[in-house]
């Protein structure tokens, strides 16, 4: 092996590999993704999992292949993904907690659609819920703080914000990020043949519709 | 050509086989809680081991079968009473028209199942039947069975003929009181101040907060690790983690599929299914193993439910 070969933490049937450098977590996903040893892999923040089956593989051996696997990282070229855009109605029925984040903000209220629709943000996971997103915000996003009571229901397709980290809700939830708005696209549909519309790695902004644009916003028959 | 639930008891589910290779959705695993009770629930009845079958919590359920079909129960229930009558479990037991079954509360212990010869009608989502709670996705529903729901049959469901009784030898004991193996995770912290060595130390107890995702653990508090530049990563059944507290929280079936808490610790595959068994005040005894051993110890376990079971995988 190679010096240059990450740390791999071995479990006896999951291992995780550290990946500081974010911008290859998708690549990483993308060949990992490919072999047909790992039952899962799971991208975090600065790090990938992939589980195997240990009447088959033991863990070690899991760990070889794995980093061998990954040595074509080096070559892989940068993803250089389309932007996905997510329309979103920032009207106050759907972002309750509009005027809290633009305090934070120092702006005014009705100016926080135009913020935050011009940011560029990348998904930086999915986890929580089937579909739901992580998203960091390529600005510095001031000190926006969890709310200090969470919601017992945030409804499926809300937009929370905390800090550079924003999330979109796929399913009704509790939840304790304070919300801004609400996207009429579905997160994550079982009947669908790519069930989750955002995966890590995918670079998206947002498109501020009307209150009229999201009620009339065609839904997908349910699964 | 259906079963109706009389009583539905505290959580009762459709459960078989767990969602597998979508966690990167953050689709959780689901399915059974505790695979070995269902895979020999399943064999008794003569249907593949990971079918569908019915997962019962704690609470007695009651059920009527409206036609004739044949059931076995496997798990941690007091009783089985098929109209009233006694009769045991890990047998298969044939039912005619209009029979009612009483599962008895499950102590010690905590899940039962319920197989039957039929197939049950369960929504399919992705490459599975099993019900995720989270989600409301698959099962009946997507969600826990209620009193009066009616589970159809598939119209061509074959009747089995097979009359088997799971050997003495391969009849898991239930109890309150548990021996889990666990490694070590990702930031159980460097060798001098090793956390799951004192994880491994006390005897800890099941929390009250305990369900299909995750179960509080209550003993004596550990250090949390210095955590605060972890970032978000990946989470599995099985995973101990440790939140600011010092009260490890032990992932479940439902898990979500991130976290951002120090995982300090991981159950080996070969006792995870011990964890759908554990309910709120059971006993835990933490052993460290290592992971080349925890792979010798699922490759003999299986071997030795292959004698009976033939091709099985657990969870």
């Amino acid at each position: 092996m190679s010096d240059d070969r990450p740390e791999v933490h071995v479990c006896d049937d999951w291992i995780s590999i550290p990946l500081p450098d974010w911008h290859k977590i998708p690549a990483a996903q993308h060949i990992l993704a490919a072999s047909d040893h790992w039952t899962e892999t799971v991208p975090g923040l600065d790090s990938i999992a992939i589980q195997f089956d240990p009447a088959r593989l033991a863990p070690d051996q899991a760990a070889h292949i794995a980093l061998d696997q990954l040595s074509e990282l080096k070559r892989a070229p940068d993803t250089a993904s389309s932007t996905t855009v997510i329309p979103v109605c920032y009207d106050a029925a759907f972002g309750p907690d509009r005027d809290y984040v633009a305090e934070k903000l120092g702006i005014p209220a009705a100016a926080l659609p135009s913020w935050h629709s011009a940011q560029m943000q990348r998904v930086a996971m999915l986890g929580f819920m089937p579909g739901f997103a992580y998203l960091e915000s390529m600005e510095n996003c001031g000190n926006i703080g969890r709310l200090a009571n969470p919601r017992q229901s945030v409804a499926a397709g809300s937009i929370g914000i905390i800090g550079r980290q924003s999330c979109i809700y796929s399913f009704d939830s509790p939840g304790g990020w304070p919300i801004i708005g609400r996207t009429p696209l579905s997160l994550f549909d079982p009947a669908r043949d790519q069930p989750a519309l955002l995966s890590a790695g995918d670079k998206l902004r947002f498109e501020a519709i009307s209150k009229t644009t999201f009620d009339n916003w065609p839904r997908e028959p349910a699964a | 050509m259906s079963i109706t639930v009389v009583k539905a008891g505290l959580q009762t589910t459709l459960q078989g086989a767990p969602f597998s290779g979508h966690r990167h959705l953050g689709m959780p695993a689901a399915g059974a809680a505790d695979c070995l009770s269902l895979a020999l629930a399943n064999f008794l009845v003569g249907k593949p081991l990971a079918a569908i079958a019915i997962e019962i919590t704690i609470l007695d359920a009651i059920f009527e079968v409206n036609e004739p079909c044949a059931i076995a129960v496997v798990g941690a229930a007091a009783y089985v009473r098929i109209n009233g009558q006694d009769h045991p479990q890990h047998q298969t037991l044939s039912l005619k028209a209009g029979d009612k079954i009483a599962i008895g509360p499950g102590r010690p212990g905590c899940r039962t199942y319920l197989a039957i010869s039929a197939e049950m009608h369960a929504e399919r989502i992705l490459d599975g039947q099993s019900t995720c709670l989270a989600a409301g996705l698959g099962g009946f529903h997507g969600r826990a069975l209620q009193s009066d729901d009616v589970i159809a049959f598939a119209p061509e469901s074959p009747v089995t003929e097979v009359q088997r009784t799971t050997p003495d030898n391969l009849r898991p004991h239930y109890s309150d009181d548990h021996v889990l193996r666990l490694t070590r995770g990702p930031e159980t912290g460097h060798a001098d101040e090793n956390i799951v060595d004192h994880l491994c130390l006390s005897p800890y107890s099941v929390g009250a907060r305990a369900d299909r995702m995750g179960l509080a653990l209550e003993g004596p508090p550990l250090t949390a690790p210095d955590a605060s530049d972890m970032r978000s990563a990946a989470v599995f059944p099985g995973t101990i983690q440790l939140p600011p507290s010092g009260q490890p929280y032990l992932l479940g079936p439902d898990a979500q599929t991130t976290g951002g808490y120090p995982r300090i610790a991981q159950v080996i595959r070969a006792d995870r299914h011990l964890i759908g068994q554990l309910a709120a005040g059971a006993r835990i005894r933490f052993v460290q193993t290592t992971p080349d051993r925890a792979t010798e110890i699922y490759r003999e376990k299986i071997s030795l439910l292959t004698s009976w079971l033939g091709q099985i995988k657990l969870w």
